[in-house]
């Protein structure tokens, strides 16, 4: 055994090595160079075909601070993908390298650099937080190393941005999760076509995802001739809500847009009712994360009459989601499954299905993005595709409002939003 | 603002500080007695909220967590200040280093052993209604709150200025040296007062669980508004810690509301003039012999 694992760790440096000069005759362009570049790509496609060399991805989750719970689940829809693949994709044998975001983007910045340089990844997967990958993207780009973003929602990060500040889409990144416009701006246009909620008062998480969130759901309105009435925004990760749920009830509009998750969604919602607000007539409206599993296990009944919009929910009634929820609460007993949980499972399909076009080959990264971009499949969300132009998700967008089923709060289905695409060019 | 509004905030900002009260004096309390800064202070408010989780877990009551966790606290704290603190007496700033280790240790073991979701607990029985207040519904347990602290003060205070604790206490934030030198043992005064203190920080947070939700991170928020509110009082005297409480609780709740731009400045822009203007905080004292 041992031999073997001798054998196939020097095919894997010989891989290694070979996929470097290639890179480095790409980079460089010299006349000179570029027999030694065909060689090794001769040796490599050899290699490849007779002993399938691991395939390592670089995972970047937190696994501690305020977004540990976040990775947790991503990282066990992961195992899970894997361990229902046989531990192989397209025939090669998977290691996954997780290391810790931290929620800090000079530690993931290290992490992203051992990933290159230490572990020579052959993809990168990952990343909770916006404001971490924004800074990233131009390290990740650089190094031509494919990246699909499993969570953050930055719009930016899929798109043509001037001077590409404070983010842009590049060749090499792609996004299994969603765009923040994706989830509010329909939502708002979707509201504002009902006389009743055309104006709407705002109180949203103050940072990116939050204001850009807000932002993106007033021009929804505004394509139906709704409008803002005033916001307050809270800072993000706030402890006590009280003062700003107050603000809210010296509001004469009653349709409030709110824009938070985790914590703050929990801190928010049990404010809301201990100030009465449901009694005053305040009607709850937001992004699909208001209400997700993580917050509606504790604030239960509290967030009935929520409505919210998102790509996902346990209620979705399609045969891929009936599955995957059976068999992650099959593996893991006691643990929620969760929209992060499918994004996480719907990039490691991505990677599966682009994997079974290239026949597992990730060292010509034309072929792997251009397989990327073709991926179609069916998820628990539903139809999913990739926006060549942008990377990100086309999928559809369901209204759900939060409803007692069963004698459990959850998010039952009320209308849809079919194929969302970002206005990314 | 409305008339009624401004009542309204004035009771989130009240009671907010009423909470910063009881997470502040526990710190106090330790700085005055034995020069430390107890940056452990936020992971036991943080552990006092964990301990109320399971006892609303096992027994279904949250009342008797009012008892066990500050209890269980305590014995932490007894444990903790003779095998590790004592050891660095004299040397502060190591000390202060110890303590950073300790939290983190016990917020990592809070994970391990509770998990690291986000975990909520009921309001208790009794307190989960709202009152009407100028034409308001207000929450009765945030009342609760104001009530308890206004109490828990009360109590504090008497120990402090009429019982022979509360003699040693002040003779032991005046000059502990001589203390020592007129034969009482300082040691278990120390320990006594490490003790005492973690269990402020434990009750804090059997306060804090029904109003706020259980994460990781509570402890970081918890021992930022302390600091800011010790050092806005005076660090080691009762009357700093709550004057310093009432005073940034209802400052961080108008600042919010107002100044959404400058709410995290606004409490500390009070430190950085209450600085200026008595270095040693509003009720702090020059300290003798140091």
């Amino acid at each position: 055994m041992s031999d073997m694992a001798g054998v196939k760790l020097s095919r894997r440096k010989l891989l290694i090595a070979g996929g470097a000069t290639a890179l480095a005759a790409a980079c460089g362009g010299g006349t000179t160079t570029a027999p030694t570049a065909t060689a090794a790509a001769t040796s490599a496609a050899t290699a490849a075909a007779t002993a399938a060399p691991t395939l390592k991805i670089g995972m970047l989750l937190p696994f501690t601070k305020v977004y540990a719970e976040l990775g947790n689940s991503m990282k066990r829809s992961t195992d899970l993908y894997l361990k229902q693949a046989g531990g192989k994709l397209a025939g090669r044998p998977v290691q996954v390298i997780y290391e810790d975001e931290a929620n800090d983007a000079q530690i993931s910045l290290q992490k992203t650099q051992k990933f290159i340089d230490q572990d020579q990844v052959d993809l990168m997967m990952g990343i909770v937080s916006t404001a971490i990958v924004y800074p990233l993207r131009n390290t990740i780009d650089a190094a031509k190393l494919v990246f699909i973003e499993t969570n953050a929602g930055g719009n930016f990060l899929t798109r043509e941005v001037p001077d590409c500040k404070p983010a842009c889409k590049s060749k090499y990144i792609f996004r299994s999760s969603f765009s923040s416009w994706q989830i509010s701006n329909p939502l708002g246009e979707y509201v504002s076509k009902k006389p009743d909620t055309k104006d709407f008062f705002i109180c949203a998480s103050n940072y990116g995802f939050g204001t850009e969130s807000a932002a993106d759901f007033v021009a929804g309105l505004k394509k139906n001739g709704g409008s803002e009435t005033g916001r307050v925004l809270p800072p993000l990760g706030n402890t006590d809500f009280a003062p700003f749920v107050t603000q809210i009830k010296g509001q004469p509009t009653k349709n409030v847009f709110s824009f938070f998750s985790g914590t703050d969604a929990i801190g928010y919602i049990r404010a809301w009712n201990q100030l009465g607000l449901p009694a005053a007539g305040y009607k709850m409206f937001g992004a699909g994360f208001l209400t997700e599993q993580d917050v509606l296990k504790e604030v239960k009944e509290q967030a009935v009459g929520a409505i919210t919009s998102l790509f996902w929910s346990t209620e979705l009634d399609n045969a891929e989601n009936k599955a995957f929820v059976e068999a992650f609460t099959k593996e893991y007993p006691g643990a929620q499954v969760d929209v992060f949980a499918v994004q996480a499972w719907d990039g490691m399909k991505m990677l599966d299905e682009a994997l079974k076009k290239t026949g597992g080959n990730t060292k010509d990264k034309d072929a792997l993005i251009a397989a990327l971009e073709g991926v179609s499949f069916k998820s628990p969300r539903g139809d999913f595709s990739i926006d060549k132009s942008t990377h990100n998700p086309i999928h559809d967008m369901y209204i759900r409002e939060v409803k007692v089923v069963g004698g459990k709060a959850v998010n039952s289905i009320v209308d849809k939003v079919g194929k969302v695409t970002d206005p990314g060019k | 603002m409305s008339p009624d509004l401004i009542v309204q905030q004035a009771l989130n900002g009240i009671s907010f500080g009423a909470l910063l009260f009881i997470l502040a004096a526990g710190l106090s309390l330790i700085f005055g007695m034995m020069d430390v800064v107890n940056l452990a202070h936020g992971a036991f408010y943080m552990l006092g909220a964990y301990v109320t989780l399971q006892v609303v877990r096992s027994t279904g009551e949250f009342w008797p967590a009012l008892i066990v966790a500050p209890v269980a606290l305590g014995l932490l704290g007894l444990a903790l200040e003779p095998t590790l603190l004592r050891r660095l007496r004299g040397r502060h700033l190591d000390q202060v280093l110890l303590t950073i280790g300790v939290g983190l240790v016990i917020v990592d073991l809070i994970g391990l052993f509770w998990g690291r979701e986000i975990r909520t607990l009921p309001l208790p029985p009794g307190l989960d209604r709202s009152i009407d207040i100028a034409g308001n519904a207000y929450p009765t347990y945030r009342l609760f709150v104001i009530v308890f602290a206004v109490a828990l003060a009360a109590i504090l205070t008497y120990v402090h200025r009429r019982t022979a604790v509360g003699a040693l206490i002040r003779a032991g934030v005046d000059d502990a040296e001589m203390l020592s030198a007129l034969g009482v043992d300082t040691d278990r005064l120390f320990a006594v007062t490490f003790a005492v203190g973690a269990g402020l920080a434990g009750l804090a947070g059997v306060i804090a669980a029904p109003a706020f939700a259980l994460s990781p991170g509570m402890d970081v928020d918890a021992l930022i508004y302390s600091l800011i509110v010790v050092v806005v009082g005076g660090l080691g005297t009762l009357g700093g810690a709550a004057v310093g409480a009432w005073l940034v609780g209802p400052a961080d709740t108008f600042g919010k509301v107002l100044f959404p731009q400058f709410a995290l400045a606004l409490i500390f822009a009070i430190m950085a003039v209450v600085l200026l203007a008595r270095p040693s905080g509003l009720f702090g004292r020059a300290r003798i012999g140091r």
